[in-house]
């Protein structure tokens, strides 16, 4: 069912964000309909707060207050992320906050971001500081059973060698809306992997900015984001090269059926610089239904001669070829069909952090059909 | 073939050379008469490369002193595109894709711009294609290379065929062949020693860079020259290159060695 | 590398900068509804076009200047511009012999010889001068074959009712700001009518110079091939230097019913403004094709290398089943030269192919962007699109920007986009010097094999004449 805007709703999250809801007017916003955002009654989540009680793992520990909003601000300004509107809206929510400095190899570290049933918005901040050399895997595990909206806003700083493995599972219900915007810094010769997988939400909008500070660094993106139903899922990527020989290695996979949307904004930026960048990027998305729609555009912004930037975008269903030898080998049509959309997703499932697998990803975000 | 008359075609003196701030060559002296085949051997790293680069006028390389004679004129004046004119050829080791250009028009203009220097006609398309399919049978390459773009998607051995191609086209005075043998099977490397001997003749003189014995006995220098530490140590007859490999380069370091400690700067050339 | 650099290669002095002294009548500057009736006036129109060209600009009052492809530029005077501008000579002149011969030289100086003994035996030729069509040569030969190729203002009075019947329905006059400009003010243009089951006989070409400073272009350009018909037609485009910057705003509409095709080719080198961006020509131009038959085709190549800053993006609507559209194109752009250009494909009907092909090269501190979409409806059952687009760099101030949308509506549909960025590497220069080629052939042969693709694409006469051109422009760049 089409969520039924509330009229209070925009009004509440416009004060909030200082600012009204983006509109399709706005290039950012053009194909992402907020209805779902704006069926959420306007207040705050009861909730008890996810974050309160987290057991850190050896090598993690509390960053003290007065630190926290300097070195926020440093990161929200490193990417450009303080203007986003999915920024302004976490900002004036006045988050829930859990804020990390990491040394060493730290433990791995499980989130559980569970918005339950309960109404209202979820507005939560994570700020994590990588420590030269540090290296952390952590999960950010998203869910919701009810008519809410979970804002997360995620910032990361590593410092030069670290790495960071940063996954989030986030399968949602179609009443319920996922605004997850990440920011993160590197510095050189630091690595970053993020694996998102989203399935399941009324709306998500899912917002990675990551800005190589000096270039020099890795970056590794895995996504796979699955509509049904009248879902509407959205991801709009940025990855901006601030100095040479940085690599990115990004792949965003779709899979659309029902009436569902999915919207994906792949922007890579490789300034002047930026020389001997490697950027490869390939979007591929599979359309299994008449009524889903599927749009798709990569932005590449280059001005340095010595870089090598591909990328690519597929959009059709299921290879036809493939089921053939599925098929010719004795598998019934709907079964192949079913082995061939797990292989798709798991490609991107399986670079979850380590603990994912606990949470059995496939099943959460491709629930058997009927 | 040695004749200490034959027309002088090359003569190095006294080479340094440097990319960006390294010194690589420091005093290289060799000289390539009409008829001769020399081979410089030497480690990775003892300059070989380099002096070949520096010889083709790769800009990366900056001559810091000394003096390169092609036939009577100053060599190291002259643009890359001009030392190929007048007939000097470098094969390279690693040699270049250049994606969307034919191969054969690529082939067409070098030769064109060869035979221009030497006041001969330019040859039109067809009269090209005539020329190319006879000169093909010395490396034994397929018409089909022809029609791609130049070494684009070439195994190793194609593209050395075509080097060698090349060569044949544009009938050099002076070749040199960079590590021509490396990467080669050992048939790939019998048709391009062939090809090499066949296109070596007493007006003209070539110069093999390599690492190993296997191609010089397929191809036997009047020279030998070991090259270490961006000079050249000891230059013999075709039996130095198998004493090398014999004896490896160990005496290398120790002549070096030698060298260091008595502050002796200039190369010795022993015979 | 060597001394030249490829840096210098590229800034060539532009060869049809030259100024025709020839007295022109001009109306005063600025844009009325008085001055729309007066063009219309001047051209003698029935009155549905007169209502035509009132409706436009009615609509124009009310739309905005668009801004979203970021291009730099000052805003543009509307009211500051010439709309009408035609060499003296009263009427279009039944035979060449009439016509000024100025007019004839300065064609003949652009490449472009019109006289009966030294026009090109196989090319048709339409010349428009600022503002009118001054000549069209082998009018009856074509006629013959009853193939109707002929300014529009005369297609206007001659063949009334196909202009009626189709002006204005690829491209409403209100589809966007420059086209509604257009259709109120456009002064001349080409029509071409192929009819049922004809192959016209010879390539047809026009050819657009502006003469006046301050003169806006605003041609109109109507092709219609019915069923079973085939045409390959080219544009070529110059104009002088001016440190002013002259708009031009034209439209296209090209109109191809059952197993019809068009080959639409153009060659833009309208002025390009000097090396700090001075002058030169806004490119913002409406081009768009209707594939209404099925099993119809058309095919855009575009070699862009003019302009201060091009903004077009030649489209197909592919509307009948099994309907093909093509899209080849190079953009070069250098010093400060801004072109965003690409095309739409819009797949409507089943099975309908679509192929982009897209070669940009940028230079100096241009910025040269591909902007794309491929959009399948949700009736496109088994539609294919492929597309390619290649970015060459020249220098590390130029900036080459990619941004190929797709929107999907049909699961039995395959739509995919490759793209790359290269440059001219220093080791393939020396390579290719090593072996005797000198360095502005070796730019110049990495240029053009880049844009084989394209050129393989283009009518045989003008092939080898982009080839010169891109090496021209490059002269100087590479570095």
């Amino acid at each position: 069912m089409p969520a039924v805007a509330l009229p209070a709703t925009a009004e509440w999250l416009a004060a909030l964000a200082g600012e009204p809801l983006p509109g399709r007017r706005q290039e950012d916003w053009r194909f992402t309909d907020l209805a779902a955002l704006q069926a959420v009654a306007p207040q705050f989540w009861g909730g008890s707060d996810p974050l309160a009680h987290v057991v850190l793992p050896a090598g993690v520990t509390r960053l003290a207050g007065a630190e926290v909003p300097t070195l926020r601000d440093q990161t929200l300004q490193a990417t450009g992320s303080a203007a986003a509107w999915t920024v302004r809206l976490n900002q004036g929510a006045s988050p829930h906050g859990l804020a990390l400095r990491v040394s060493g190899a730290a433990g791995p570290l499980q989130l559980q971001l569970d918005a339950g049933d309960g109404p209202g918005l979820l507005a939560l901040q994570l700020l994590l500081v990588l420590e030269e050399g540090a290296s952390l895997e952590l999960l950010l595990h998203h869910s919701s059973r009810g008519a809410n909206a979970t804002s997360l806003v995620t910032l990361a700083q590593l410092a030069r060698g670290a790495r960071l493995n940063l996954g989030v599972l986030a399968a949602g219900d179609a009443r319920a809306s996922l605004l997850s915007h990440l920011a993160i810094s590197q510095a050189p010769a630091s690595e970053l992997k993020l694996t998102t997988a989203v399935g399941g939400w009324g709306l998500s909008r899912l917002e990675p900015r990551v800005c190589q500070i000096e270039g020099a660094a890795q970056t590794r993106l895995r996504a796979l984001q699955l509509v049904d139903g009248q879902e509407l899922a959205d991801t709009h990527s940025q990855v901006s090269f601030g100095g040479p020989e940085g690599e990115l290695d990004q792949l965003h996979k779709v899979v659309a059926d029902g009436a569902g949307r999915s919207v994906f904004n792949g922007a890579v930026r490789v300034p002047r610089q930026a020389q001997q960048t490697n950027a490869a990027q390939l979007s591929r998305s599979l359309l299994l239904s008449e009524r889903a729609r599927v749009d798709t555009k990569p932005e590449l912004e280059i001005v340095a001669d010595d870089v090598k930037c591909a990328h690519g975008a597929t959009v059709s269903r299921l290879q036809q070829n493939e089921l053939f030898y599925l098929q010719s080998r004795g598998i019934g049509a709907d079964q192949a069909s079913k082995l061939l959309l797990r292989g798709y997703c798991e490609e991107v499932l399986r670079e979850l952090p380590a603990g994912a697998a606990a949470c059995h990803p496939l099943q959460l975000l491709l629930p058997e059909r009927p | 073939m040695i004749r200490p008359d034959a027309p002088l075609l090359l003569e190095i003196r006294d080479l340094h050379a440097r990319v960006e701030d390294q010194p690589i060559l420091k005093g290289v002296n060799l000289t390539l008469r009409a008829g001769e085949i020399h081979a410089v051997m030497g480690r990775n790293g003892s300059g070989k490369s380099t002096l070949s680069k520096v010889l083709a006028g790769h800009p990366a390389y900056t001559v810091t002193a000394g003096s390169v004679t092609y036939r009577g004129a100053d060599l190291l004046e002259l643009d890359p595109e001009q030392r190929a004119r007048i007939g000097l050829f470098l094969g390279f080791q690693y040699p270049v894709e250049i994606p969307g250009v034919s191969n054969l028009e690529f082939l067409r203009v070098a030769t064109n711009a060869r035979r221009a220097e030497r006041g001969e006609d330019e040859l039109d398309t067809f009269a090209f294609e005539d020329l190319v399919r006879e000169r093909l049978k010395v490396v034994q390459m397929d018409p089909a290379f022809l029609e791609r773009s130049v070494n684009e998607g070439f195994s190793g051995g194609e593209k050395k065929r075509n080097e060698i191609l090349q060569m044949a086209l544009l009938e050099p005075l002076v070749a040199i062949l960079d590590e021509t043998d490396s990467g080669l099977d050992i048939d790939a490397l019998r048709i391009v020693a062939d090809g090499v001997s066949q296109l070596a003749g007493p007006d003209n003189a070539t110069l093999l860079i390599t690492h190993y014995q296997r191609l010089l006995d397929l191809i036997t220098p009047d020279y030998v020259h070991v090259m270490a530490a961006g000079r050249i140590l000891r230059t013999g007859g075709k039996e130095l290159a198998l004493e090398l490999e014999r004896t490896g380069y160990d005496w290398v370091d120790q002549e070096l060695a030698n060298l260091e400690a008595t502050g002796e700067r200039e190369p010795v050339e022993v015979a | 590398m060597s001394t030249a650099t490829v840096g210098d290669l590229v800034s060539q002095p532009y060869k049809h900068g030259f100024v025709t002294d020839i007295e022109t009548e001009k109306i005063a500057k600025g844009l009325s509804e008085d001055v729309v009736r007066l063009i219309s006036s001047k051209k003698d129109e029935p009155d549905f076009l007169l209502a035509f060209r009132l409706r436009a600009y009615r609509q124009w009052l009310q739309m905005d200047e668009p801004n979203w492809a970021a291009l730099g530029y000052p805003g543009i005077d509307y009211q500051n511009i010439i709309y009408y501008a035609a060499p003296k000579q009263q009427e279009k002149k039944a035979s060449l012999d009439e016509v000024d011969p100025k007019l004839l030289e300065t064609f003949e100086k652009l490449g472009i010889p019109l006289s009966e003994q030294k026009r090109l035996s196989n090319v048709a030729v339409d010349a428009v001068f600022d503002s009118v069509s001054i000549a069209t040569t082998y009018r009856e030969k074509l006629a013959e074959h009853g193939v109707i190729f002929c300014s529009i203002s005369e297609a206007v009075k001659e063949h009334p009712d196909l202009i009626e019947q189709y002006l204005g329905t690829v491209v409403p006059s209100n589809d966007n700001y420059f086209a509604a400009l257009n259709s109120a003010v456009f002064s001349d243009g080409s029509f071409v009518f192929i009819p049922k089951g004809v192959e016209c006989p010879m390539e047809l070409s026009t050819y657009f110079r502006i003469n006046s400073a301050d003169t806006g272009q605003f041609e109109r350009t109507l092709i219609v091939a019915e069923e079973g018909a085939s045409v390959s037609y080219l544009e070529g485009c110059t104009a002088p230097m001016f440190d002013t910057n002259q708009l031009h705003a034209a439209v296209v509409e090209l109109v191809v019913l059952d197993d019809a095709s068009i080959k639409y080719s153009t060659v833009q080198n309208w002025y390009a403004g000097d090396e700090n961006g001075v002058g030169g020509i806004y490119n913002f131009v409406t081009k768009r094709g209707q594939c209404r038959g099925d099993r119809s085709r058309i095919s855009w190549t575009q070699v862009e290398t003019g302009s201060a800053i091009t903004w077009k993006y030649p489209s197909c609507v592919l509307q009948g089943a099994d309907s093909v559209g093509e899209f080849y194109s190079v953009a070069l752009t250098n010093n400060r030269q801004q072109a965003d250009t690409g095309t739409k494909m819009i797949h409507v009907g089943p099975r309908t192919r679509s192929t982009i092909v897209s070669k940009g090269i940028s230079a100096g501190h241009s910025s040269n962007s591909y902007r794309g979409l491929v959009q399948i409806g949700p009736k496109a059952v088994g539609a294919k699109n492929y597309s390619q687009c290649d970015s060459m760099l020249i220098g590390d101030q130029a900036a080459a920007n990619t941004y190929p949308y797709i929107r999907s509506q049909q699961p039995d549909a395959a739509v995919e986009h490759e793209a790359s960025t290269c440059r001219i590497s220093a080791d393939q220069l020396f390579y290719l010097q090593t072996r005797g080629i000198g360095f502005e052939e070796a730019v110049s042969m990495m240029v053009s094999g880049f844009c084989r693709d394209v050129f393989n694409q283009l009518p045989m006469e003008f092939a080898a004449e982009a080839d010169k051109l891109l090496a021209l422009k490059l002269e100087g760049s590479v570095g």
